[in-house]
């Protein structure tokens, strides 16, 4: 063979991202947002795999970083600070938050942690609600509209949420294979072992969640820009999580792939469906889980790549008789 | 032998599980290079003071001196970089990754590991997966090998992270006579070529007594004893413990 597979798959890559840069220029507005929408969910996702698909810990409640984005980005801009300065300071909130909430929680293990994400999670919630001076309380807080058409906006968004999507996708490809990414790894696959191996868990759990907290606020951050009027209720929805769970599960959890192949399966999947019987969307998404949990547990790249991993296996076989 | 060549000492060191002394004032130490059998019948507390030794469990009393370094409030993480390190009893691999990887971890966290980089991680975990004869195996998940084949993973793993003292956790346990001896081989080897202190713990007599510089003999949390293997066997406390009081007149009769 001429080509690599890791030349091949880069070039796959590049070809995939012009593709989308342009592909605006071909669809209705109504599908830019759908797919701008889908970028979002694929880097919240995207944080999840990595704490929960490559370190085991299920953070149920990780829509409070894309909440906090949010809000930062709505209270700095309300008081005439620039976008781009207020992203910035969206991210560090959030990291700072993953410290300070991951330092004695990461001490739970399993479900444990999970549900005491959720409870995190519920009670910022509860801050934003009444909170009202400085967040508008429960009504919710509207941010400065953009002087410009409604598509060269939407196209904008399309653009910045591709580029976080990316830029996501790269960062936590580089982590997980560098000394910390085996460091999370072992940490999912027996954290006492890990330990023992001079792996500081603490430090890796807690940063892992850091580099969650910093891509989710970002989302958070365009998403409230985005919309220019965001609710609590909305932004620290729980079902983002839960959402972007299952999109990591269809996907391949622990696969880097996989939250962008979810986040696409899921979301048209669920335009062409269940815009036809809106009232059913949480059942169908409970029964989702369960089939997947049963019948693909390692989603759409994990099963791919068993298949591909058995016919090179036949293939062999076939070689060698 | 002066008091520098002493690498490990534990000194009066204690866990109580309510009214279970499961440790009880436990003391020896370790010599530089030397290979001490940790024995004991099952339930003695052997895996309790190794755990309290690497960090594992917290202790209720004492204290652990390793190379002039207090580590008794060390993280295991901690007492891992500085050079002590174990096995596990029941074997605990890092499922999901292959043989190499495993032992890469090894070689990326463990010993004064702080700056080192995947490329000469990845070589010395080549090497001791040469050093243990697990070459075959190394793109295997450690999923699907078997159970002597995991021991020498586990091995080789805690090699690559260069410890100058190791527990060796029943590494023996499931293995057939004829493995057994292989893995003794492979013991004695290693620790000539890495210069390694171990510290050896079966509850299997037979495997540890061709193996020891030195023995300790636990029993209901206490060392009961301490000597050489020819001291060891023929002490009636230690008959005692493994067979019960009625073989330690037998056996004094007919020695």
């Amino acid at each position: 063979m001429v080509l690599n597979n890791k030349k091949v798959n880069i070039f796959l890559l590049i070809i995939g991202i012009i593709l989308f840069i342009f592909l605006p220029r071909f669809i209705s507005g109504y599908w830019v947002r759908v797919i701008t929408t889908i970028f979002m969910y694929a880097v919240i996702s995207q944080g999840i795999n990595l704490m929960s698909g490559y370190m085991g810990y299920l953070p149920f409640g990780n829509a409070m970083f894309f909440g906090i984005g949010a809000y930062v980005t709505a209270i700095g801009m309300s008081k005439g600070l620039p976008f781009l300065v207020v992203v910035p300071l969206a991210a560090i909130t959030a990291i700072l938050f993953s410290i300070i909430f991951g330092l004695p929680v990461l001490r739970l293990r399993g479900h444990y942690f999970a549900i005491a994400t959720i409870g995190i999670s519920g009670a910022l919630l509860s801050v934003v609600q009444n909170a009202t001076e400085i967040t508008g309380g429960a009504m919710g807080t509207t941010l400065p509209i953009i002087d410009k058409s409604p598509e060269i906006t939407y196209n904008y968004f399309y653009l910045a949420m591709l580029a976080l999507m990316v830029i996501t996708t790269l960062t936590i490809y580089l982590v997980i294979k560098s000394k910390f990414g085996f460091g999370i790894r072992s940490i999912k696959a027996n954290e006492e072992a890990a330990n023992s191996m001079g792996i500081n868990t603490t430090y890796h759990k807690v940063t892992a969640w850091a580099i969650s907290a910093l891509f989710t606020s970002i989302a958070g951050a365009l998403y409230a820009y985005w919309m220019s009027f965001i609710g609590p209720e909305e932004v620290f929805d729980v079902m983002i999580a839960v959402n972007t769970i299952v999109i990591m599960l269809i996907g391949g959890a622990g696969s880097i792939l996989g939250p962008i192949i979810g986040a696409f399966v899921i979301e048209l999947f669920s335009e062409v469906v269940w815009s036809s019987f809106l009232e059913y969307h949480l059942a169908v998404l409970g029964i989702t889980i369960i089939i997947i949990v049963f019948f693909v547990p390692k989603g759409i790249t994990g099963t791919i790549a068993d298949f591909v991993k058995k016919r090179e296996l036949r293939l062999r076989k076939k070689v060698s008789v | 032998m002066g008091e520098n060549n002493i690498i490990l000492k534990i000194k009066t060191l204690s866990k109580h599980f309510g009214a279970l002394k499961a440790v009880d004032e436990v003391s020896f130490e370790v010599k530089k290079g030397e290979i001490v059998g940790l024995i004991g019948p099952n339930g003695a507390g052997k895996t309790t003071l190794t755990n309290l030794v690497t960090g594992a469990s917290p202790k209720t009393a004492g204290k652990v001196i390793f190379k002039d370094l207090d580590i008794s409030n060390l993280k295991p993480y901690q007492i891992a970089r500085n050079g002590l390190t174990r096995t596990f009893q029941v074997v605990k691999p890092l499922i999901g990754m292959t043989v190499e990887e495993n032992v890469l971890v090894g070689s990326l966290f463990g010993r004064d590991k702080r700056n080192t980089d995947m490329k000469n991680a990845s070589k010395r975990a080549r090497e001791i997966i040469k050093l243990v004869g697990l070459e075959s195996k190394k793109d295997s998940s450690v999923s699907d090998i078997t159970l002597p084949d995991l021991k020498k993973m586990e091995f080789a793993r805690v090699l690559a992270m260069e410890p100058e003292v190791l527990f060796l956790d029943e590494v023996m346990a499931g293995l057939n006579p004829a493995e057994v001896e292989e893995a003794s081989i492979l013991v004695k080897r290693v620790r000539r070529e890495k210069e390694l202190t171990i510290v050896y713990i079966e509850h299997i007599m037979k495997a540890v007594m061709g193996i020891s510089d030195r023995i300790v003999v636990l029993h209901h949390g206490r060392k009961i004893v301490e000597g050489t293997p020819q001291e060891v066997v023929n002490n009636s406390a230690v008959i005692e413990a493994y067979l019960g009081k009625r073989y330690t007149k037998e056996v004094n009769n007919e020695g």
